[in-house]
């Protein structure tokens, strides 16, 4: 047996499945914003769609349609509306489908 | 590969037969070929550390291959040149089936080009599309999770997120 072998025995894991353990540095990456519905209204989301550099904002009646796949996590959402928009620390986002990536956010704030 | 429509088969079952026969194929060893048709670099960057010891892919079993008829998975980013459509075709058409595409960042979702006379403004109207990667560009964290999605060794889990904070943004 090369000596190698022994030594990757004794010393315990040679290889890990992902994820083994929590990534140090995956609470530092940037990620796509999340919402708070209680306080978007229709104003403010009209808002924050004009913000979007990457065209992932748009509002449809009293739904704020957030497309994850095109958010580049610039944060201008966020320096637009900070009571409205936080970060969402998601950055596992693969997805089978890309109609899994638009997400519909109630205006629970009214329309006002 | 496309236009096969009317021949009687059931999309969705045949997609996921195909499915379970890749990642019974390839759960162990994939080839990777990556295909940039008119990023800005950020998403070969993070691609290139996959191979860094840090994340170490190849403990996976995946593997990059420069060449397309080695490649067992088409990893596309950028919006889709249209100057380069020709060639992403032809790499596309040289691989062997079965075959995977994942659209891997936001101009390659769609995200940060419109379709206008120099792009197509994302990849899914030039491939059939298997996995989509999101992010700008998308840590080496993410593209990892992105390439066991492909191959099924783990669940997608952005369909059952909302992205809606119920208390104050942190």
């Amino acid at each position: 047996m090369p000596l190698w072998t022994l030594r990757g025995l004794r010393r315990g894991i040679v290889t890990t499945r992902y994820p083994a353990r929590p990534d140090a540095s995956a609470a530092l990456l940037p990620t796509p914003p999340a919402f708070r519905p209680d306080v978007l209204t229709a104003g403010l989301a009209d808002r924050l769609v004009a913000v979007c550099p990457s065209r992932a904002l748009a509002r449809d009646g009293d739904l704020l349609v957030f497309d994850v796949g095109a958010c580049t996590a610039c944060g201008r959402c966020q320096a637009e509306a900070p009571q409205a928009a936080g970060d969402s620390g998601e950055f596992e986002l693969a997805a089978i489908a890309r109609e899994h990536l638009i997400k519909r956010i109630p205006l629970g704030g009214g329309l006002g | 590969m496309t236009g096969q429509s009317g021949t009687g088969l059931n999309v969705q079952e045949t997609s996921e037969e195909l499915r379970r026969t890749v990642t019974r194929l390839f759960g162990r060893s994939l080839h990777i070929r990556t295909l940039d048709t008119g990023s800005c670099a950020s998403c070969e960057q993070e691609i290139r550390l996959l191979a860094a010891p840090h994340y170490d892919l190849h403990r996976l079993g995946f593997f990059f291959t420069p060449a397309p008829r080695h490649a067992d998975l088409l990893m596309v980013t950028g919006p889709m040149a249209r100057v380069f459509e020709t060639a992403a075709r032809k790499t596309y058409d040289a691989m062997p089936d079965p075959k995977i595409v994942v659209a891997t960042g936001a101009c390659a979702l769609g995200g940060v080009y419109q379709p206008d006379p120099f792009t197509r403004g994302g990849v899914g109207s030039s491939f059939p599309v298997d996995v989509w990667i999101p992010g700008c560009p998308p840590s080496p964290l993410a593209l990892l999770q992105g390439l066991l999605v492909a191959v099924g060794r783990l669940a997608e889990k952005v369909k059952d997120l909302d992205f809606a904070l119920n208390g104050a943004p942190r």
